[in-house]
């Protein structure tokens, strides 16, 4: 097991990647189980679910670009469009059930202008509700919390693969990693959160400093692992 | 998502200590007799003591889950089942592979346990002072889960390939991709109890025979898995004795959830309400 | 990029519709995951009922288990039995069917025994003849998903490096996420509470007022699901679809060895195209169906 320079920047980038994850956590609109009732803004589920389906898509499409090439930058970034794609159409097909099954403008309650479209949001917000649907603002910063998540997984995944060299030992450990940094984050959220306009989302400090942690004794564990060859 | 229990605290029939006690036991004890015996007699018959150590690290990870989701921690319970599974599976990993390289192979599971123990606790602590949750029972019920976790998987990994070894690990559970159906139904077997009885009159002993049926469950999974690594007969012995498992403690739950009920009736109206 | 891994990818395509469908309708059969909270407060404010509470855990980590159990199943069969793989992939599904049956009574029996208190009965005859119903979905997703995984590692051109069951894992992982965002909002959102005006969200006055008593006799939630087969399943198989056909596309078409880049700027413009129609579709409503009426406020609509 040598110890050089090599083994402190997969330290290092497994450590980014735990904070990309638990970062881009926060900015996942997630309404949870009143928006699903259309009682809330944002995508009717929880937090570590979205944030585990969308980020292992995009460790998929980064570990099938990993066997092929060795540029980090195209791994990176296939993984961030691989749950990019997967966040979009997740929340495109959610607008279609809002605009046109349950019948509600999207609205979001926690602004009074959309900060991206300039919309007025209170008149369009049905009485006893706190907002429903995907508005633009709410959209985008999924999109953005979704590629973080992602590229965070995609990072995590690549020096793994470079220390053990075994791909299902590598995609196991990220997912591992993957999970303990979304959970942790979601314990920040506590429930709920629309994405960067959000008062809530003012308390990522806590969940970088405690996903820093996390990821740091992960990574020196991670790196002292062979591929068992 | 988290609604139930008392708001302080689950009440408890069985002591969390003497659980955890015969949890860790349990589950140590076993796996180290299923790797001797089957080292000791050249044969691979004895994996299915593995699974069934499993089983009672589950029990004790069940446990851990209704201490530490009655106080309503907001995220829903299965994604503590999620974090202690993926704490699991890095503990298992890392305490495998250090033990093969100092070349002490048998000291695998203690020091898996130990980095487990650690790491969950830290993280309980992460959460009680970064995150500030101020849940009396977080770090240890932390501890609890990661420690759960891990031995769950070390005991169904033993119980896919045979023996303790880190290649034949890898060889066997990891590269055939075996690893995915324990890690989500060591997961499950972890959160399901508690959230299938998520109410105002949850009792323990109900939680906890569900976690020993879904325990079953898993077994069976694993002898399928085992058909393929370690041929027809262990595989064989795990399916049938996980099956039998299974079917005697749902009928123990179905009896203990016709105790619990207002009512179980064929069918009906609905009920008066009672208000 | 050739006419097999066109083939292919297509024939992924539409397996991953019909996976999405299926899991969003065994959700609603079952009544699991977020518009189960519901269901669960209905008993508690006066209201028990004859809905199936399938509580099993979240969406995503129960279809995982589902998917994750055919392709073990599958993958023992095909290397150590040398069974065709289709006949291994049918008998994987059976198995996932079977465990899915397990928990979905096992969760039904406990939660309603939990909530004793409220007067919350337990109907064998839900159990019987609802379950069936969860299986068979069960069946079709995990099939569906199964195969998606068993194409992507042995018949793709450029092949997964990561072993069958986990890539099983993470698309169940993906479909339960999809199915969870997209279907139950069909449910929760409009079927549950269809006793109240169409086209707002739920008033919380209204929070656990679900609907007990349908069109002809009891509700329950053989009649939830047939009304969610019209729009939500559908649109959440358009969802999953969506993903699993655009992911696998652009890497068909581009080749990822030389032209990875093309690829990755193909998947931007979709992403790009999503916001714009998600932009339009929240305009062309703001137009349509105009502000409340009962907004009282001074910000102009």
């Amino acid at each position: 097991m040598n110890f050089d320079i090599n083994t402190i920047i997969y330290i290092l980038e497994i450590l980014v990647g735990g904070l990309l994850v638990g970062i881009g956590v926060h900015f996942v609109p997630v309404g949870g189980a009143p928006a699903a009732m259309a009682q809330a803004t944002g995508i009717g589920t929880g937090t570590v679910q979205l944030a585990a389906g969308s980020g292992l898509t995009g460790l998929l499409a980064a570990g099938l670009m990993m066997s092929v090439t060795d540029n980090l930058w195209l791994i990176l970034a296939s993984g961030a469009v691989g749950a990019g794609i997967m966040i979009g159409s997740t929340m495109l097909t959610g607008s279609w059930i809002y605009a046109y099954a349950v019948g509600v403008p999207f609205a979001s309650a926690k602004v009074t202008y959309d900060p991206i479209t300039g919309f007025s949001q209170p008149p369009y917000i049905a009485p006893g509700t706190v907002g429903h649907g995907i508005p633009t603002v709410c959209f985008v910063s999924g999109l953005i919390g979704g590629m973080m998540g992602g590229l965070g997984g995609a990072m995590i995944y690549y020096p793994l693969y470079l220390i053990n060299g075994n791909a299902a030992l590598s995609a196991m450990f990220a997912i591992g990693i993957f999970l303990v940094n979304a959970v942790i984050a979601s314990w920040n959220i506590q429930g709920t959160i629309e994405g960067f306009h959000d008062p809530k989302f003012k308390k990522w400090p806590f969940a970088f400093r405690a996903c820093a942690i996390a990821s740091i004794l992960l990574a020196l564990a991670s790196v002292l692992i062979t591929g068992g060859a | 998502m988290s609604v139930g229990g008392g708001g302080g605290g689950a009440p408890s029939a069985y002591d969390p200590k003497k659980l955890r006690m015969y949890g860790l036991v349990g589950s140590i004890v076993g796996i180290y007799l299923g790797s001797i015996l089957n080292s000791a007699l050249n044969t691979e018959v004895f994996s299915f003591v593995g699974a069934v150590a499993a089983i009672f690290a589950v029990v004790m990870g069940a446990n851990a889950v209704r201490r530490v989701c009655a106080y309503g921690i907001g995220t829903g319970v299965p994604s503590i089942g999620m974090l202690a599974l993926g704490m699991g599976i890095i503990a298992v990993m890392f305490g495998l592979s250090v033990a093969e390289t100092m070349g002490f192979g048998l000291l695998g599971p203690i020091i898996t346990l130990v980095y487990a123990g650690v790491f969950g606790y830290i993280i309980g602590v992460i959460a009680n002072k970064v995150i500030k949750f101020n849940i009396p029972v977080m770090e240890e019920g932390n501890a609890d889960l990661s420690m759960a976790g891990a031995l769950a998987i070390l005991g169904w990994s033993f119980a896919v390939s045979g023996t303790l070894g880190y290649a034949d690990i890898v060889n066997d559970v990891l590269m055939t991709g075996y690893i995915a159906i324990i890690f989500i139904a060591g997961g499950l077997a972890i959160l399901h109890p508690f959230n299938a009885c998520l109410g105002p009159d949850e009792k323990q002993d109900r939680t906890l025979v569900n976690a020993i049926m879904v325990g079953g469950l898993a077994m069976v999974a694993t002898g399928i898995a085992a058909l393929m690594t370690q041929g027809l007969a262990a595989g064989l012995l795990q399916l049938i004795i996980g099956f039998a498992l299974w079917y005697y403690f749902f009928k123990m739950y179905y009896k203990l959830v016709k105790r619990d009920a207002a009512a179980v009736v064929g069918t009906g109206l609905l009920p008066p309400t009672v208000q | 990029m050739d006419a097999f891994s066109m083939g292919l990818v297509a024939a992924m395509g539409a397996l991953a519709t019909v996976a999405g469908a299926s899991e969003d309708i065994e959700s609603d059969v079952g009544s699991q995951s977020n518009p189960n909270s519901q269901v669960q407060l209905a008993a508690q404010v006066g209201n028990p009922h004859r809905i199936y509470n399938k509580a099993i855990s979240g969406e995503p980590p129960a279809n995982a288990l589902w998917a994750a159990t055919a392709a073990i199943v599958a993958y023992t069969l095909i290397t150590a039995f040398q069974m065709p793989a289709l006949l291994a992939l049918v008998a994987g599904a059976s198995v996932a069917a079977l465990f899915n049956g397990v928990f979905a009574m096992s969760s039904y029996f406990g939660r309603n025994a939990s909530q004793a208190r409220f007067n919350q009965w337990i109907y064998l005859d839900i159990v019987r003849y609802t379950t069936p119903s969860i299986m068979a979905h069960a069946w079709i997703t995990s099939f569906c998903i199964a195969t998606i995984s068993y194409i992507m590692v042995y018949m793709l051109p450029t092949p997964h490096p990561f072993p069958m069951p986990i890539i099983a894992l993470i698309w169940g992982l993906a479909v339960g996420a999809i199915g969870s965002s997209v279907g139950d909002i069909h449910y929760g959102g409009e079927r549950e509470f269809q006793n109240r005006q169409f086209g707002c969200g739920l008033n919380t006055m209204l929070s656990g007022q679900i609907v007990r008593k349908a069109e002809a006799g009891l509700r329950n939630s053989i009649d939830n699901a047939w009304f969610c087969t019209k729009f939500g399943g559908p649109a959440t198989g358009m969802g999953f679809g969506l993903t699993v056909f655009l992911d696998n596309w652009r890497t068909t078409v581009f080749d990822p060895v030389t032209q990875a880049s093309y690829a990755i700027a193909m998947g931007l413009l979709f992403i790009i195209v999503e916001v714009i129609y998600n932009n339009y579709l929240e305009k062309s409503m703001r137009r349509k169906y105009g502000p409340y009426p009962e907004y009282k406020g001074d910000v102009a609509a």
